[in-house]
């Protein structure tokens, strides 16, 4: 690892538990957002990190910003906040800075880059989860806009949100084709933030409705080809599912060091509970799952870095990582007994995080489709 | 670069991206893609794509469907035409 590197984490480490006490309450129950602390982890410039200087943001390499990632994972409890930061990083941050014109670029990216703005990924309807591409949100080309009609959900950050990467159909008869993208910001007449979604984990990150009823948007707001949605799409899925994880790698790490803590000092038949074989297996396990983890998720670093394509190994990452941390969380659970299952200490709140994490940037199912079909089945 | 050529560098494509491990002997001028199964929608949007890269033309989403991109000998024809336009 470079020196520049290890610095790096450093950094984030000092800056993850200076910022982020662990005792702070962080609005779990309420599902809070955290603002506060959005606008903390803005001034520590994440949301700038893999964004090019001369759009506002620090131009680091992608390995560099999944070892912050990892290491914030670590030191921040809040994951639902980090996970906001994720899906505004990956499914706003990188489309626009891949496929936006040199004025989108102008116009979005200091802005999302300095965190002033907040993203959120207007993809998935009610009939469109992991059939994405069958999505009936229309858009009509007139001469001068694209008129949006029809209803997202499962919108991360939605809420709280200043803009959209939205994605609409021209013609579902042209199926993949036929989908274009658009940066739409929150502003513009015709879009509505509709009923907040609860969920039963990552409760502190938004989640909403968006509407689009007539809503036009300005030919210049077209992000990408028209007819070339699904590639940014996929685009930012690949990027989305090969770092989001990278959290969860430090939590899992945090998790292992609580777990060799609590029974080396919890003694039950008059001995620490560490030394009944079986108990120890379970934490052997949780070892051998995180340093199986890390090389997957470093691994996306390493490609995008040197400019190559990681659709097979962001989907091995996100499918192995995300099965991982809710197995790592359920022993973590086990190891704690009864006082695992408490809310009192935080333990049953990661299994809650962890599971969400099968689902999202596509369930595991649909991660081993692409695998399957990157093998040639 | 000649047709053949052309069907070659869209062969090696198709084989190296969605048929790994299979010979090129079975993957021939005529062989079905697109109604065969080998190609879905997704894999096409990115075959088209690679030829969009590859010979400098612009296929439209109405371009992209079976008259066009089932069979290596068809697309073929589509980048002949598009570059002699
Ligand atoms: C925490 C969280 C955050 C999210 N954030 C966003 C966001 O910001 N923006 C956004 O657009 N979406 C977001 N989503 C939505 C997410 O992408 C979808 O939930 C996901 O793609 C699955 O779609 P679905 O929920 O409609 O399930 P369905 O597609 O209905 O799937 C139901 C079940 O069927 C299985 N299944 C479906 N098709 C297949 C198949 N072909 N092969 C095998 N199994 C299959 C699935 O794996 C699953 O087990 C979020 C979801 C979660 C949980």
């Amino acid at each position: 690892m470079s020196t520049e590197r290890e610095e790096l984490i450093r950094a984030a480490l000092e800056f993850g538990r200076r910022a982020f006490p662990e005792d702070r309450p962080t609005g779990e129950a309420e599902g809070e957002f955290n603002r506060a602390g959005w606008k903390q982890l803005a001034e520590f410039g994440l949301f700038g990190m893999p964004v090019p200087a001369s759009h506002g943001g620090l131009g680091l390499g992608l390995g560099d910003v999944i070892a912050v990632m990892e290491t914030l994972g670590y030191a921040i409890a809040d994951q639902g906040l980090l996970f906001s930061a994720n899906a505004h990083l990956w499914t706003n941050v990188i489309p626009v800075l891949i496929y936006g014109t040199a004025e989108q670029k102008q116009e979005y990216l200091p802005r999302m880059a300095s965190g002033e703005w907040i993203g959120a990924n207007a993809g998935s309807e009610p009939d469109a989860g992991s059939d994405i591409f069958a999505m009936r949100t229309r858009a009509v080309k007139t001469a001068t806009s694209y008129v949006l009609n029809g209803t997202k959900t499962f919108c991360t950050n939605a809420q709280v949100a200043d803009v959209f990467v939205a994605y609409a159909t021209l013609d579902p008869a042209l199926g993949p084709m036929g989908i274009t993208s658009f940066v739409v910001p929150r502003s513009t007449p015709g879009v509505t933030v509709g009923k907040h979604i609860d969920k039963m984990g990552l409760r502190t990150s938004p989640m909403g409705e968006v509407i689009f009823e007539d809503c036009e948007i300005p030919l210049a707001n077209r992000l990408g080809r028209e007819g070339r949605g699904a590639q940014v799409f996929e685009c930012a899925m690949e990027w989305e599912r090969g770092c989001i994880l990278a959290n969860c790698l430090g939590v899992m790490r945090r998790q292992l060091e609580k777990a060799i803590a609590h029974c080396q000092t919890r003694k039950q038949f008059g001995k620490s509970i560490g030394k009944f074989q079986s108990v120890a297996n379970r934490i052997v396990d949780m070892k051998l799952r995180l340093e199986t983890c890390r090389p997957l998720v470093r691994r996306i670093g390493e490609l995008k870095d040197s400019g190559k394509a990681a659709d097979l190994e962001a989907a091995m990452a996100k499918l192995y990582v995300s099965e991982c941390y809710v197995k790592s969380s359920l022993d973590l659970i086990q190891l704690f007994g009864g006082y695992g299952y408490t809310t009192e200490q935080g333990v049953e709140r990661d299994l809650r995080d962890a599971v969400g994490s099968t689902l999202y940037s596509g369930t595991s199912e649909i991660q081993r489709n692409i695998i399957a079909k990157c093998l040639g089945l | 670069m000649d047709v053949t050529e052309m069907k070659n560098t869209v062969r090696e494509f198709i084989l190296a991206e969605f048929l790994p491990g299979e010979s090129s002997a079975n993957l021939k001028d005529d062989t079905p893609l697109r109604t065969s199964g080998v190609l879905d929608s997704m894999a096409t949007l990115k075959l088209v794509s690679f030829v969009e890269d590859k010979f400098g033309i612009e296929v439209e989403a109405h371009e992209a469907g079976v008259e066009n991109f089932d069979r290596i000998s068809d697309i073929a024809a589509l980048i002949e035409r598009k570059k002699g336009a």
